[in-house]
């Protein structure tokens, strides 16, 4: 494709530029802070009994268990920030996607230093998420177990609904049906529900003298029936791999139980070809290390989101789709780290023929088995009385339903504001991105602070006027204080990445690998199109 | 080189050049320079190869080649020389080179032997009528007692006129046992009833000899060469005192204990030696002595073939050996007399060989050693140097023939500059592949008594220990790690695509990448973790550096801290400055099952060296003692007994007499009879603990 090469017209001398640099840059360090804290789970003291029994960190046996060298993708490694009185870093779980023998797999770890490995409901929530990424692209799951089963004290945040705890087991058992590889290490407790994470696996290996699997524990046992039994007795390895056949192998310690599972996933059929052509990857012609002092930090100043997409693609090679029409949103096709992507990014607020040039690209990329991508800096769609009645509300629906519908892999990452109904239009979470990201600088929420605390204000002076009552301008401002901070909190990336409305915050300048290596798990799975009873579009208002 | 001068042009090789086609009965590196002569001389050459040769040096430069059964098959070589025509044989060293029987069979079949008649070989070859032959042609010998069966006091009576220290060694016996020194008369009475207790003891035999002991011993021998008309020369000496279990590893000529008076008086002795057997063609009559006093020579025994050591000798004369024995076969007279000999300069020669040293306990076991050639370079055409090899790149070498594999020889002016090229070619020599003695050789040259010339037989086994380095150096491990991590990133595929997650880079998110663990092993050594992520390396629980490896065809390069590093390498190898180090890949959960397997004793005995087990006296299931021996591995003449390292049962025995083994390769288990803390113990043990 000889599409034109973007250049960047942001001058690295202007102040603009080295404002943007600075901000970004402290926003950087702030998530390389906290993903590092975060890399150290349950802390020193919890790190270093782990270790005294012999067992690996857990971020050592995905090291371990993953090929030399391999990338790791990891899922939401910020999952519970900030809750449950900081207790459960990272959730007490590890997720990603790295190679194994070979071949792109999910991997699932629990954290004993945090809490023994037991579920929080963010723990459940980022587990659940991991076995979705594993099932849209048909990834192989493994399953590091080390993990004491529920968190009982928030048990009714974490047992009863569906998309709690049985909820892992339902998918392992589906997923297993789809044919998409389950296995499970034991590699310390598994206790209650969490027993059966290696008993719904396909293969299961236990570690002798350490991994235990067990519906009740020993005290549950005594208290129950009276008998007294070890945990090796009741549970480890010996019973499971002799006894019981609750397990398939058995090992020595962490990294032969991990020797196994690479073993057992080099026997696994080999992956399908990728669904759309690959050509070799080409550094962005424009340097990524700009991106900093070209994109504002603050969503509300206006600048040309091609400086971004420069900046990720190959060859900063965009071929552009109706660029002189619907401006505001900025359509087109590019590679990026070789693979095939269609661009829909956010120029400014979106307007009806906007939202008209973003379905009838999706329709295109849909039909052309080019996955998308998506990057959201959106305030919403216009407003106004003239708008409206130019039918605003039925022309986003339409590049709703399109971004709804599309059966191409949706890939988002908000580089800016994500407000409104802008962001289901630019596949926010509920429409099912294969994954989405946000940046440090993000934001998101049903509409900014300042209009939320506008209309609540709005409303409420309505209100006393009816009354007729008179609201004096400090009180007014008293009331606003309070949304706009908690708009301004709950807005905030890392509010948002704690509670896995996304897959992570990602540094600005990884967006581009991380985007490579996402697409990359995408390929693993089969175009929805290529069967033909397949669903197709829902009805576009016309 | 100095093949060809005014002595042995062109003009005087019509005779050799009668044989038509000569077949050269040997192989490696002494095949290949016999066969070089032979194309100087116009002269066609056959090599005779054995199967496992089929793609060795000598085979590939020779005009045409045969294959033999065996080298050592007198049969097979005659018949070899038929099947092309030869009209003569060159026998080398070893092999058939002194066998006297093989001389005859050549002149029976019509085939010129190069070497001396059958009867010199014959009466060489014989040690004891050797020495009376010489003796009776006024060549001193090493007083010793003449007859056997002496009494005590004959014993004590002999060993007076012989003069102290003298040696009693049993008659009967072999390899040092049962030897007695003594030093002071008074003590004499003693010790020959000690020796003879031992010796009867050891050989059921209590007849003793006496001889006189030769303190730090030289070895210096003479080079002679003679003709069919009687004409002898002697051409210098050659020390060849730095030995190792009698095998000479460094040689040069001349000798600094001779002056011109004793080398002129050992000369003739040994042109009297040669005369008094009737020797023709090019000999070395080899003579013992005592550092202290060079005028107090002693005839060994003469050697009636090429010697290995031949090239000092023709650095400094400036004469081809090859070329004169091919002549003197031929019948023709040598051109020039004793008086036209003159020593020019100094050459060292140093011989490489496969093998492995393993230090253990202050001494220094020399190992053979096998492997292909994964890469070689040889310091050929430097000024002063010459490289005698046996050595092809892609070839294998095995156990089955003599370890050395080339020599390398240097010339100067004096001896200082003969060894400082012959240290310079040393570390320029790579051979990648196998273990070889390369940088042992250098580092002895640099030690300062082969420096002073104060050299001795005992010397290598006294300071061997301090000649082999202790540990891998770190930039080994580093630049081995580091090329196995750019190894991990595959090629593109056919579109031309790479896997991101293929890349080998350890990427996280966050920007700090994981370590990607190296588990590394060098023969010999233990274990080490290397850790790899972006520019930077760990060697086991050390601090990170910065370090990066750049790549030019065999060359890698090292970065790190300000230093650049630069090694050879070929598959797992590395070589630098003569040094080489085979940096395998080590498998600790493979490691720590195979200890779990046994217990926290071990037991997983394992071959020290490539050969081929020549008894096995367990069986599987038998129950055995520490220290009983169980097997036993050959090679080379070097014979190994395994024995049992605790008291316990044969739970594994994985060869059979005759099974080909490789080195380290397990050849039995033992599985300790009682584990301390019983199996449970056992199965406790950790990995990386499993010795």
């Amino acid at each position: 494709m000889a599409a034109p090469a973007l250049s960047s017209a942001a001058d690295p001398a202007s102040e603009a530029f080295r404002v943007n640099t600075q901000a970004h840059t402290a926003l950087s360090a702030a998530l390389r802070d906290k993903l590092a804290a975060a890399r150290l789970g349950g802390g020193e003291k919890a790190r270093v009994r782990h270790t005294a029994r012999g067992k690996l960190l857990p971020r050592d046996r995905v090291d371990g268990l993953l090929d030399p060298g391999s990338p790791f993708l990891e899922l939401a490694p910020l999952a519970a920030d900030g809750m449950y009185e900081g207790q459960a870093p990272a959730a007490g779980v590890i997720a990603g996607i790295g190679r194994v023998a070979g071949r792109e797999v999910v991997v699932v770890a629990n954290d004993a230093t945090v809490k023994g490995g037991t579920y929080y409901p963010m723990t459940v929530k980022k587990h659940l998420r991991a076995q979705e990424v594993a099932l849209d692209n048909r990834l192989p799951c493994v399953y590091l177990v080390d993990s004491g089963g529920a968190f009982l004290p928030r048990q009714d945040e974490v047992f009863p609904d569906r998309d709690h705890f049985g909820r892992i087991f339902y998918n392992q058992a589906t997923m297993s049906a789809r044919g998409i590889p389950q296995i499970a290490a034991v590699l310390g407790s598994c206790t209650a529900g969490g027993a059966y994470v290696p008993a719904m696996s396909d293969e299961a290996v236990i570690v002798r003298n350490q991994g235990t699997i067990f519906l009740g524990g020993p005290p549950l046992v005594k208290a129950a029936t009276g008998e007294v039994v070890t945990a090796e007795e009741l549970g480890g390895g010996e019973v499971h791999s002799r006894v019981s056949g609750v397990t398939d192998h058995l090992a020595e310690d962490d990294a032969h139980a991990l020797s196994i599972v690479r073993d057992i996933v080099a026997t696994l059929p080999a992956r399908g070809a990728p669904p759309w052509t690959l050509r070799p990857a080409e550094e962005p012609a424009v340097d990524p290390a700009g991106l900093y002092g070209a994109v504002p930090v603050d969503s509300r100043t206006p600048y040309d989101v091609r400086e971004v997409i420069a900046r990720l693609v190959d060859g900063s090679r965009f071929a552009e789709f109706k660029a002189e029409y619907g401006t505001t949103l900025v359509t087109g096709f590019a590679h990026l780290h070789g693979h095939p992507v269609g661009i829909v990014a956010n120029n400014g607020i979106l307007f009806a023929e906007s939202a008209l040039k973003g379905a009838h690209f999706i329709e295109l990329c849909d039909q052309r088995g080019i996955p998308l991508l998506f990057l959201q800096n959106i305030s919403g769609f216009m407003v106004g009385r003239q708008y409206e009645a130019g039918g605003i509300a039925k022309h986003g629906a339409k590049m709703v339903t399109a971004v709804a519908c599309a059966r191409v892999p949706k890939l988002t990452v908000v580089i800016g504001g994500s407000y409104g109904a802008g962001n289901y239009s630019m596949c926010g979470r509920a429409y099912s991105p294969r994954f989405l990201w946000m940046w440090p600088n993000a934001k998101i929420s049903v509409m900014g602070g300042e209009q939320a605390a506008s209309v609540l204000a709005t409303v409420k002076r309505d209100q006393l006027a009816a009354a007729g009552e008179k609201w004096s301008e400090e009180a007014e401002e008293a009331f606003k204080q309070p949304v706009r901070e908690q708009y301004e909190t709950q807005g905030n990336a890392y509010y948002a990445t704690a509670r896995l409305w996304d897959d992570g915050v990602i540094d600005p300048l990884e967006t581009r690998t991380v985007l490579g290596l996402a697409l990359t798990a995408c390929a693993n799975a089969p175009l929805p199109t290529a069967d033909p009873a397949a669903p197709g579009y829902g009805v576009f208002r016309m | 080189m100095t093949s060809s001068t005014s002595t042995t042009g062109p003009a005087g090789t019509a005779g050799a050049a009668l044989f038509g086609t000569v077949l050269v009965a040997n192989r490696g590196e002494i095949a290949v320079r016999i066969i070089r002569t032979l194309r100087e001389l116009g002269v066609r050459s056959a090599a005779a190869f054995t199967e496992a040769d089929a793609g060795a040096r000598h085979v590939r430069e020779a005009d045409t080649a045969v294959r033999v059964g065996s080298y050592l098959s007198a049969t097979d070589q005659v018949r070899a020389a038929a099947a092309v025509g030869a009209g003569a044989v060159h026998p080398g060293y070893g092999f058939l080179a002194e066998n006297a029987g093989f001389a005859r069979a050549c002149a029976e079949a019509g085939l010129v032997f190069i070497g001396p008649p059958a009867a010199a070989i014959e009466l060489m070859g014989d040690k004891i009528r050797a020495k009376e032959t010489v003796e009776a042609a006024g060549v001193p010998v090493v007083p010793g007692s003449s007859g056997s069966g002496l009494s005590d006091s004959e014993l004590a009576e002999a060993a007076r006129e012989i003069g102290l220290p003298v040696l009693l060694k049993p008659s009967a016996g072999g390899g040092g046992k049962g030897m007695r020194l003594v030093r002071d008369p008074a003590a004499l009475p003693e010790e020959i009833a000690a020796a003879r207790r031992e010796a009867l003891g050891s050989f059921g035999d209590d007849t003793l000899l006496v001889e006189r002991w030769i303190d730090r011993p030289r070895h210096i021998e003479i080079q002679v060469l003679a003709d069919a008309h009687g004409q002898v020369v002697h051409l210098g000496e050659r020390e060849c005192s730095l030995q190792r279990r009698h095998q000479k590893l460094i040689e040069e000529a001349p000798s600094v204990l001779l002056d011109p008076a004793t080398r002129a008086a050992m000369g003739e002795a040994a042109v009297q030696a040669a005369r008094s057997c009737g020797y023709t063609g090019a000999g070395t009559v080899e003579f013992i002595v005592p550092g202290a006093d060079p005028s107090a020579y002693f005839f060994m025994e003469m050697n009636t073939r090429l010697q290995v050591e031949h090239p000092v000798t023709e650095f400094v004369t400036g004469l081809d050996l090859v070329a004169w024995q091919l002549r003197v076969a031929a019948g023709e007279r040598l051109d020039f007399g004793q008086q036209d000999v003159t020593l020019t300069g100094h050459a060292v020669e140093a011989r490489i060989c496969a093998e492995t040293a393993r230090a253990a306990d202050g001494r220094v076991d020399f190992l053979p050693s096998a492997g292909p050639v994964l890469a070689l370079h040889e310091p050929a055409g430097r000024p002063g140097v010459r490289v005698d090899s046996g050595l092809l790149a892609g070839t294998e070498v095995g156990t089955a023939y003599d370890p050395m594999l080339a020599k390398v020889i240097a010339h100067g002016p004096d001896r200082a500059t003969a060894l400082r090229r012959l240290r310079a070619a040393l570390a320029e020599t790579v051979v990648l592949g196998l273990d070889t003695n390369t940088a042992f050789l250098r580092r002895l040259l640099e030690h300062p008594a082969v420096a002073a010339g104060e050299l001795d037989t005992g010397l290598i086994e006294r300071e061997a220990a301090a000649l082999v380095p202790g540990g891998v150096p770190d930039e080994v491990y580093a630049a081995a790690a580091l090329l196995r991590q750019a190894a991990l990133a595959p090629a593109p595929g056919p579109d031309g695509w790479t896997d991101p997650f293929s890349a080998a880079s350890g990427w996280r998110l966050g920007g700090e990448p994981a370590w990607t663990v190296h588990h590394l092993r060098v023969p010999g050594h233990e274990p080490v973790a290397v850790r790899v992520r972006q520019g930077e390396v760990r060697i086991g629980d050390g601090p990170a550096t910065a370090a990066a490896v750049s790549l030019d065809g065999p060359r890698a390069q090292l970065h790190t801290g300000g230093l650049v590093h630069t090694f050879v390498h070929a598959g797992d190898w590395l070589g630098r400055e003569g040094e080489s180090w085979w940096v395998q890949p080590y498998d600790p959960v493979a490691a720590a099952l195979r200890g779990a397997a046994l217990g926290a004793g071990g037991g997983a005995l394992t071959a020290p060296m490539p050969g081929t087990v020549t008894v096995v006296k367990v069986a599987k299931g038998e129950d055995v003692v520490a220290g009983q021996s169980l097997l036993v591995v050959e090679a080379m003449k070097m014979e190994h007994v395994i024995t049992a390292p605790h008291d316990g049962t044969v739970t594994e025995i994985d060869v059979g007499a005759g099974s080909t083994v490789a080195m380290d390769q397990v050849l039995a288990v033992v599985t300790p009879a009682e584990p301390p803390g019983g199996a449970q113990a056992a199965a406790d043990g950790r990995p990386g603990e499993a010795p």
